[in-house]
């Protein structure tokens, strides 16, 4: 690949330092601070947004959570929305239950199909044909999702198919697409002289695949799970069709009807009551900790991996 | 020792076999998946189309009282609430990507990254709530100020034109665009990563400043990566369901103006379904569902035929 | 179910009208005891008693449909919960709808509906026959936002224009009309309005469509259901919730919520003129009038507005919670019967303090006798 230069500058006769731009034109240098400027600019807007989102649901949520302290966490969710008193538990297991069941189907199979795409379907039809459905299936609605999984696999199990695993089902099918296409654009950018390299040492290309092409691309597939995990931890409509509406915990993801804090947020935020209300910000402060303290553990655990695979 | 080399090579290409099997069953899989769901909603939405015909399409009233169900006002909504927010996301996406890989010191990267990932991990109905609560009313004068300014303006003057409140296309819009700027972001991101170290170092060696080697090396090298990201973005853009249903405005109504409220296909089945008493309106929001993912083949047959194009351009220069 | 089949018809009654006499003296009526020991409802002996032992319902049942009542019917659980330990009562809501088509495809126990289901439906409900159990009754308000004004009062066909957007400010002469003596600003009207299809719009629009619809002569051209075609300028809000909101927050705005989210935002409301021509406030003993009024069909069925009477608020809702008459497994069954009966009973004394009208005694009575109907 060659890169592109502006030819119309005059080259410089020597090898410039890399923070020395004396050389170059005003114009060329003015560009070049505008768009530093503007991807800093890019970074402040979206901090201040996410600021902002943040301030609103810390202030509306936090009294509940810490009022009664750990109660929030420990107790079940009261029956009637009218009334004051802390718990989520049930939805907060119901979250985890139902994304970790999700993550399990999703995951491995978003990674198999992505390691297909990119090193044997590569450039065939039949791969071409899978990568287009991957977009596309990443253009269903949630709640199509939820309505696809309703109709398929909870209407022909009746009441007993209300429960946690068919919310996971839904929440998978919406990962699946998220998975594979952030994983085939990482193993496309290991460079394919590494695997050159170990397919002359002997490695099969299995063996190559494992050991050299994914811990290569892992940083990147974490990140693209991490996304999918997270967009499924918070998402309500898929689930409105398929776990039930508990609100006692219920740990099995295979029997019993389960919730969700999205669930609970959406179901709260309707409710007039002053208590449901904060109760729905609560729910709301208490995924979006979670998800990110999940989200942190991750990418700290992965960078630790790549660090000590490469010392 | 031949023999049992042979022996290592035989049991070797079964393993190998056998994996590349499970990685096809994987991608079989979701061929299998978007089948059964094709299948299931295009026999859903039978009934709609027999009794509306080809007029669903074409048709911008939604009107359950009379029976009629027209998607078109719903179309209309996805395309601009999707464009907007792509608009909107894209350059954001790229810059905060750009500046995280080429531009912060090391020490400012995590905190950036951290900050992308705390963003994606905002549920969607937070999003919504937030909107309603918090922005809608704090935009209802902005919008009333731009429409304003482009007053008498030609087309501009039609695309910001007045606004009553602050449930409309434009803050669907906003939301979307927040929603997906992480997916943006976060793949670019990785993308940019892996860009070769010597096509960097090789371009500001030659005395490109650093916009002009983000140009000619960085781009260059993640275009597909961005491209496959912008995709999945637009993608959820298109089927964000809770977030863009309550801060639309649900209004079927087909205009030029970003600044009025409106409606998309997938807010209509979120806000129409619990009510839908009857099978005609029930098939017709599955319909919808069906729509939407004929539209989002098209964009991606689309995209794909672009970026195809392009790249066998770059390849035909060089 | 253990409880002895005796003919405790006028027992129950009884014991009835001395529970709800004291929430809403002017609805239970004298002939509430002579009806429940006449009717078929009264010989087909109740199964379903006031004096039921509830501690003795075990297992769990799943129901989900309209959101008018889940306030209710949440308060209700939770109450039930004290005494009933062991059952475990879970409604999801969703909408009547969603409610429906759930018990259709029989992925819950029970269904909450605001209305009924189309003949040409019925035959696709998989468990077969079902019953409608009416289980409570609101009004339904017009919420206001106007600071200077302290009562309004406001006609069908007033609010048809305010809907309609023919009529912009609240100096209106047909609002003027509507209120002598009161000085009204001339602030724009906001119609706040349901951005989710719901049983609250569909009772709203019958309300227009049986007052003033162009059917009968009057300017609502919107007809009825759960949702209309609104004009564009109207602005929308999610659940009953969603437009108090916009009318707590908007300074000249107008919606139609339930009573109990009214209440709960702390909104004013409007007096609607009825069928009679008075003005009516939406309170509970308004709404329990207009049901003294209704026809009710033999199953059960009925629709509450622009009814008859000096006293009677012309915009209600009514609910009901469906099931299926043959059940696979004697304990549900039980359950459910036992959680109907609740309602029917300890629940009609709670409706009142939280915002919801109790059934007049005829109709509860027909009532309690279907719930005998369920797994019988």
């Amino acid at each position: 690949m060659t890169a592109v230069i502006d030819n119309t500058s005059p080259a410089p006769a020597m090898v410039p330092l890399l923070s020395d731009l004396s050389s170059v034109s005003g114009r060329r240098r003015n560009k070049n601070m505008v768009m530093t400027v503007l991807m800093g600019v890019s970074v402040v807007v979206v901090g201040f947004v996410l600021l902002l989102v943040l301030i609103t649901v810390v202030r509306k949520g936090w009294s509940i959570v810490v009022s009664e302290f750990p109660k929030w966490f420990t107790k079940d969710i009261q029956l009637s929305p009218r009334r004051a008193g802390p718990g989520m538990k049930a939805a907060i297991v119901g979250t985890i239950v139902a994304t970790a069941t999700a993550t399990v189907i999703a995951v491995p199979l978003g990674i198999a199909g992505a390691i297909y795409l990119n090193e044997y379907g590569k450039r065939s039809a039949f791969a071409r044909t899978l990568r287009f459905l991957t977009n596309v299936m990443a253009g269903v609605p949630s709640i199509v999702m939820g309505l696809f999984i309703y109709v398929f696999w909870v209407v022909p199990r009746g009441v007993d198919g209300l429960n946690a695993f068919s919310g996971a089902l839904a929440l998978a099918c919406l990962m699946l697409p998220i998975v594979v296409r952030s994983t085939e654009e990482m193993l496309r950018l290991v460079p394919q002289n590494l695997r050159d390299a170990s397919l002359a040492l002997g490695a099969t290309a299995s063996r190559t695949t494992l050991t050299v092409v994914i811990p290569k691309a892992a940083p990147g597939i974490i990140s693209g799970s991490l996304l999918a995990i997270a967009r499924a931890a918070g998402e309500t409509a898929p689930l409105i069709f398929t776990v039930g509406a508990a609100k006692a915990t219920n740990w099995n993801p295979f029997s019993g009807t389960n919730t969700s804090l999205s669930l609970q947020i959406y179901a709260n935020a309707k409710e007039s009551f002053p208590t449901a209300q904060e109760r729905a910000w609560g729910a709301a402060l208490t995924l979006i900790a979670l998800a990110f303290l999940f989200t942190f553990g991750a990418r700290a655990l992965s960078g630790r991996l790549s660090r000590t695979t490469e010392s | 020792m031949a023999l049992a080399l042979d022996d290592l090579k035989s049991k070797n290409q079964t393993a190998d076999r056998a994996f590349r099997g499970a990685t096809l069953a994987g991608g079989a899989t979701i061929v299998i998946i978007l089948g059964l769901i094709a299948w299931t909603i295009a026999d859903k939405s039978r009934l709609a189309f027999k009794t509306e015909g080809l007029s669903f399409f074409t048709e911008p009233r939604w009107a359950p009282a009379a029976n009629v169900y027209g998607a078109l006002s719903f179309i209309y909504g996805t395309a601009v609430t999707a464009t907007i927010a792509v608009l909107l996301a894209v350059p954001v996406s790229l810059g905060i990507a750009l500046f995280t890989t080429q531009v912060a010191p090391s020490w400012l990267k995590r905190p950036i990254v951290a900050m992308t990932d705390l963003v994606a991990v905002v549920p969607s109905v937070v999003f919504g709530l937030w909107g309603i609560i918090f922005l809608a009313p704090k935009l209802t004068p902005v919008f009333k100020r731009v429409s304003g300014w482009f007053h008498g303006v030609p087309v501009l003057g039609r695309i910001f034109g007045p606004a009553s409140s602050g449930r409309t296309f434009m803050t669907a819009g906003l939301i979307l665009a927040i929603m997906i700027t992480p997916i943006i972001a976060s793949i670019s991101r990785e993308v940019m990563e892996t860009c070769p170290l010597t096509d960097r170092d090789g371009a500001l060696a030659l005395g490109a400043t650093r916009w002009e080697m983000i140009k000619g090396a960085v781009l260059t090298h993640s275009a597909g990566g961005i491209v496959g990201s912008v995709m999945l973005g637009l993608g959820r853009a298109m089927g964000e369901t809770i977030a863009a249903a309550l801060v639309i405005g649900s209004s079927a109504a087909i205009t030029a103006n970003v600044f009025s409220p409106g409606d998309s296909l997938p807010s209509v089945i979120a806000f129409e379904w619990g009510e839908a008493t009857s099978d005609v309106k029930r098939s017709a929001l599955i319909a919808m569902g069906l729509t939407l993912f004929v539209m989002t083949l098209i964009v991606n047959f689309v995209a794909t035929a672009v970026v195809n194009r392009s790249m066998k351009r770059m390849r035909g220069e060089s | 179910m253990n409880i002895p089949r005796k003919r405790l018809g006028a027992v129950v009654s009884v014991l009835a009208i001395s529970l709800i006499g004291a929430a809403c003296s002017s609805s239970s009526t004298t002939t509430a005891g002579t009806t429940a020991g006449t009717t078929a409802a009264g010989n087909t002996t109740t199964s379903a008693a006031a004096g039921m032992d509830y501690s003795k319902l075990d297992g769990k049942i799943v129901g989900s449909g309209a959101t008018f009542p889940k306030s209710f019917y949440d308060e209700a659980i939770a109450n039930l919960a004290g005494i009933a330990p062991k059952l475990t009562v879970e409604y999801g809501g969703g909408g009547s709808g969603k409610g429906r088509s759930d018990l259709q495809e029989q992925v819950v126990d029970f269904a909450g509906t605001d209305g009924v289901v189309k003949p040409e439906d019925i035959a696709k409900f998989k468990g077969g026959d079902f019953v409608y159990v009416p289980t409570v009754i609101a009004p339904i308000t017009l919420s206001y936002n106007l600071p200077s004004v302290k009562t309004l009062q406001l006609s069908p066909a007033t609010i048809a224009g305010i809907y309609q957007l023919k009529i912009t400010k609240w100096n209106d002469a047909a609002i003027a009309a509507d209120n002598p003596g009161v000085t009204l600003p001339a602030t724009t009207i906001v119609a706040a309005r349901r951005a989710d299809g719901s049983g609250t719009t569909d009772n709203f629009t019958k309300f227009l469509k049986a007052s003033v619809g162009t059917d009968a002569g009057g300017t609502w051209a919107l007809g009825s259901g759960s949702t209309v075609e609104w004009p564009a300028g109207t602005q929308a809000g999610d659940g009953n919730t969603g437009v108090a909101q916009i009318v707590s927050t908007t300074e000249g705005a107008i919606g139609y919520v339930d009573l109990s989210d009214a209440k709960a935002n702390k909104l004013s409301f409007a007096a609607i003129k009825n069928k009679a021509g008075k003005f009516v406030m939406p309170t509970l003993e308004a709404t329990s009038a207009a049901a003294e009024g209704a026809t009710i069909k033999d199953d059960l069925t009925f629709f509450l507005g622009w009814a008859d009477g000096d006293a009677s608020y012309p915009i209600a809702a009514q609910t009901w919670i469906i099931a299926y008459t043959k059940q696979a497994d004697p304990v549900k069954a039980a359950n459910i019967r036992g959680f109907l009966t609740y309602l029917l009973n300890e629940g009609q004394t709670l409706a009142p303090t939280i915002d919801y009208a109790p059934l007049p005694e005829t109709l509860r009575m027909k009532a309690i006798a279907n719930i005998a109907k369920i797994g019988g």
